[in-house]
């Protein structure tokens, strides 16, 4: 037996307090009236007098509901044996792998793919194992593998379409997977409405091993009308909405915007191919705004008619740049680098050495440092203080850092300067890790040139992010305690570098500052099926668009990451609050092209198998017995008998009073 | 019957527990007091007999009944014919019928031992043709009867002593006022009551009745529970009137507690004392003869 929560186990502690009650006896135990009060005085020894336990069986009833409680909270189960589905040897297996994505929810296609599926589990030879896949933005097991027909077909009946984006090279690695497992010959089954933007790069991906047949299951057929929201965004004053018709171009729709639930707007849209829809001066509440976009029109796919987005209308926060000059020329940049983007939410805030105050990093998740080697010892100690504590930092080298051994905070050891000044002298930016956070949406970066940069003892292995075409390091990050230290060797003033000018610059700062306030990680834009990492989120429950909690309670303590499943706006209830995240259909499951018959036959042709028939016996793991509804059961008919015991206990003393 | 015989069946008779099967408190008044009386060794002090004892000269107030209407036909003047035991003196009950006297028992709570001794004492004065009255108070005066010898008004003496149910807190000063304000003729007063109260209080309620002329004399009233209380484990008891509660141990209700009860009792007994009161403890377990010789004794000592 095993234990989902077994920290709910430590509830069982909570006995003690029926052993102390019962060890206590309690005033309230023996009342009796009296004549007056007058005479008498409360004494002492109530404490001492009773150390023995009353009223065994009633004790041992409450201690039996408490136990109960907790191990039942516990969620205790058991492992069943596996269940032997060994089929009629040599019969092998009928895997039929369902497409249930977004696309597929187009009237009818779904009902006739699991037509199709069961078609497909119906005509399964005789004595085969029968094993259904279901796949949207992910792939899984409908049922254990049996060769019990029924079994499966209930299972399909109640299946529905989800809101995910299917890719055909991700479900045949997994239908790959699971024939490996089951007996040979594998029977695929492939039931899909075979989109052709759910092909990928490489015909080879979609090519299964382990697979003896390739047995394609089309579902929908025609062009279909669909009109889509491709895109939603914010802009300056509004939201854009990019509408997409792959339909009939006499057919028109409305576009309706809600903000908060309001009607913000209608516009009407016609003709065939994309349009965009502005809607401006939309005047956005204070914190977190519910913007969703409807399509009204008729088309055969429902689910991409909606659109959502989540405007954060929060103030500026203030970001701290520690310098020694606010004039000088680096904050002017970082200012106006952070100001550019409003929807950035940062604002610079230059704390000169007299102005610093240690209590302003504890505000702040994230701070920049001009010139690290400007730095006083104590300020210094205070920001590798806080950054030991989880802060984060972008600095930047300068003058100050020239004529000294080590950096500041980071402590690390510094080599002379890598150039000297000289416009001759220049160095290229030779490489970037365009994969990191902070540089992934940059670009730009081989117009900037360095004329100075400050050299660093690699120890340690920081992340090198950027170097020179002379192969030196440029960007380096570290990890500082539990924070992280993103320091450019470089200053950002027109003497060393003329980065600050370039259009890039902008970009790296308003990425680094997402990346290093954590917002990047936690609250991006999401499509349906994506996963959210609770980690970054900090989430302690996640409401679904439907206002069901996706997480269980030992889940809220354990999950690191959930999926979100359906296309909407997801609460997320962090330490700091409630957060908003929107969560829409991919793009592409609105292209319902479909592959051409060709490909479909080139696929159905390359499938082969390597695996020559055997005899293996499948197993697939039974279910485990969950053991809670029985606690349940047992708790209340302990609880009754503590009920009918205690009340017998309470009769007899008033018949005694 | 024997005289020995007489005795031990009245002795009997005037147990609690036996008359608490009585439902009639008439019954038990005259059970009590005819009880009591074959108990007494027949002496001229106590003089209950209709025996003769003087003549003296009819004044204007004096019941014309007791006119000797043989006498005025011979002289043509008119004589009160006065028997043995006879006074013109009355008695009032004053009866607490306070929430505390609902304490005790069984086989009676000490409301229903006052209400058996305040009848006795009420039938007990009516045989002595003593007008008696009585009044039943808690916080309040509850109910109130002025003395009368007339013998229908006995009855309505007994009604209100029988009707009196445990009420509220008990105060002495506020009845004790109106009964005061009421009574204006000197007399016998009996205070029946637990006298769960401070004796300086209690004195301040009966000393203006001491110096209105009225002779007092207090019943206590007391729980065996009360006097010697038997608990074998921690108790938290509620007092009946204020609602408070204390959980107290045995070994302080076996030695402290009947200390501070003994205090108290001695207490209540040297604040009457002080006044020229007279203080009777009677124990719900106690016959009611012995309250009952104590009442004769002090009638006597006031006459």
């Amino acid at each position: 037996m095993s234990l989902l929560a077994p920290l709910f186990l430590l509830g069982a502690l909570s006995i003690a307090l029926p052993i102390w009650l019962h060890r206590l006896k309690t005033q309230s135990s023996t009342r009796q009236p009296f004549s007056s009060a007058m005479l008498l005085e409360t004494t002492e020894e109530q404490v001492h007098v009773q150390r023995q336990l009353k009223y065994y069986l009633l004790l041992a009833f409450r201690i039996a509901v408490l136990l109960l409680l907790a191990f039942a909270f516990a969620k205790p189960f058991i492992e069943r044996p596996p269940t032997n589905v060994a089929a009629t040897p040599g019969a092998g297996t009928t895997l039929v792998v369902l497409d249930a994505s977004a696309s597929m929810g187009r009237s009818g296609v779904f009902e006739q793919a699991v037509d199709l599926a069961e078609t497909a589990l119906d005509d399964a030879p005789s004595g085969a194992l029968l094993q259904v896949l279901v796949a949207d933005s992910r792939v899984r097991e409908l049922r254990p593998a049996s060769a019990d027909v029924a079994t499966h077909t209930n299972a399909l009946a109640n299946l529905a379409p989800g809101a995910g984006r299917m890719d055909f090279g991700q479900v045949m690695a997994a239908a790959e997977g699971v024939a490996e497992r089951l007996p040979a010959p594998v029977r695929l089954h492939f039931i899909s409405d075979y989109q052709a933007s759910a092909m990928p790069a490489q015909f080879a991906d979609v090519i299964p091993a382990n697979v003896a047949t390739l047995v394609p299951g089309i579902a929908g057929t025609g062009m279909p009308v669909n009109w889509a929201i491709g895109q939603l965004r914010e802009t300056a004053d509004g939201v854009e909405v990019s509408v997409v018709n792959t339909g009939l171009p006499e057919r028109v729709a409305d576009v309706e915007l809600r903000v908060n639930a309001e009607l913000v707007g209608v516009r009407t849209v016609g003709g065939q191919g994309q349009y965009s829809v502005q809607f401006d001066s939309i005047d956005f509440q204070p914190g977190d705004n519910r913007v969703e976009v409807r399509l009204d029109t008729d088309d055969d796919l429902a689910v991409d008619n909606d659109a959502f987005l989540v405007v954060r209308n929060d103030p500026p926060l203030p970001v701290p740049i520690v310098t020694r000059n606010s004039q000088a020329l680096s904050v002017t940049y970082l200012s106006a680098a952070l100001e550019a983007m409003p929807t950035a939410g940062f604002t610079a805030q230059p704390l000169v050495p007299g102005d610093f105050d240690p209590r302003v990093l504890g505000r702040s998740s994230w701070i920049v440092v001009d010139d690290l080697g400007s730095l006083d010892a104590s300020t210094a100690e205070e920001i590798a203080d806080y950054a030991a504590s989880g802060g984060r930092v972008l600095a930047f080298l300068g003058d100050a850092s020239t004529g000294i051994d080590r950096l500041p905070v980071s402590d690390r050891a510094l080599t002379p300067a890598d150039l000297g000044s000289g416009v001759e002298a220049f160095r290229r930016i030779g490489s970037v890790d365009d994969q990191h956070p902070a540089l992934r949406n940059t670009e730009g970066w081989h117009r900037v040139r360095v004329s100075r940069s400050i050299g660093v003892d690699l120890d340690g292995d920081p992340a090198v992010l950027m170097r020179l075409d002379s192969g030196a390091p440029l960007l380096i990050e570290e990890r500082i305690g539990d924070g992280r230290l993103l320091l450019l060797l470089s200053a950002i003033d027109n003497q060393w570098s003329d980065l600050p000018v370039h259009p890039v610059f902008v970009s790296f700062v308003i990425e680094a500052a997402d990346y290093l306030s954590g917002r990047i990680d936690a609250f991006g834009s999401y499509t349906a099926g994506e996963l959210l990492s609770l980690t970054a989120a900090g989430a302690g429950q996640v409401v679904d668009p439907d206002g069901e909690n996706l997480l269980s309670l030992a889940a809220t303590r354990d999950a690191r990451t959930i999926r979100l499943e359906k296309a909407g706006i997801y609460a997320v209830y962090t330490a700091e609050g409630e957060s908003l995240i929107a969560a829409n259909v991919d793009p592409r499951e609105s292209d319902l092209a479909t592959i051409g018959p060709e490909v479909i036959e080139r696929w159905r042709d390359a499938t082969f198998t390597s695996s020559s028939e055997s005899d293996v016996v499948a197993e697939t793991e039974g279910d485990p017995l969950e053991l809670w509804p029985w606690l349940l059961l047992l708790l209340a008919i302990v609880v009754i008998a503590e009920s009918a015991l205690g009340n017998v206990h309470i009769a007899t003393r008033m018949r005694a009073a | 019957m024997s005289l020995g015989a007489e005795r031990e069946g009245a002795r009997r008779l005037l147990q609690p527990a036996v008359l608490a099967g009585l439902k009639n408190l008439d019954l038990v008044a005259r059970s009590v007091v005819e009880g009591t009386l074959i108990g007494l060794h027949r002496s001229p002090t106590f003089g209950f007999s209709q025996e003769f004892a003087e003549y003296r000269a009819y004044n204007e107030g004096d019941d014309p009944r007791f006119i000797d209407w043989n006498v005025y036909a011979r002289t043509g003047r008119t004589y009160i014919k006065r028997f043995l035991g006879e006074t013109n003196s009355h008695l009032m009950i004053l009866l607490d019928a306070s929430a505390s006297m609902g304490f005790g028992g069984p086989p009676v709570s000490k409301l229903r031992y006052a209400q058996f001794l305040a009848a006795s004492l009420a039938f007990l004065a009516a045989r002595q043709h003593d007008a008696v009255g009585c009044m039943v108070f808690d916080e309040t005066i509850r109910d109130f009867r002025p003395p009368s010898s007339r013998a229908g008004k006995l009855q309505g003496v007994m009604h209100s002593i029988d009707d009196a149910t445990p009420g509220a807190g008990t105060s002495f000063n506020r009845p004790f006022e109106k009964f005061r304000e009421q009574m204006s003729r000197r007399g016998l007063v009996a205070v029946i009551s637990d006298f769960y109260c401070d004796a300086e209080k209690l004195l301040e309620g009966v000393r203006p009745l001491a110096w209105q002329g009225q002779d007092v004399v207090l019943f206590q009233i007391l729980d065996a529970q009360e006097l010697e209380p038997t608990f074998r484990e921690n108790v938290l008891l509620e007092d009946v009137e204020t609602g408070e509660a204390v959980e107290v141990a045995p070994s302080f209700m076996a030695e402290e507690y009947p200390r501070r009860i003994r205090e108290h009792v001695k207490a209540i007994a040297t604040a009457a004392s002080g006044t020229g009161a007279d203080h009777v403890l009677l124990n719900t377990g106690d016959s009611l003869d012995r309250a009952l010789r104590n009442y004769l004794l002090f009638r006597q000592r006031r006459q």
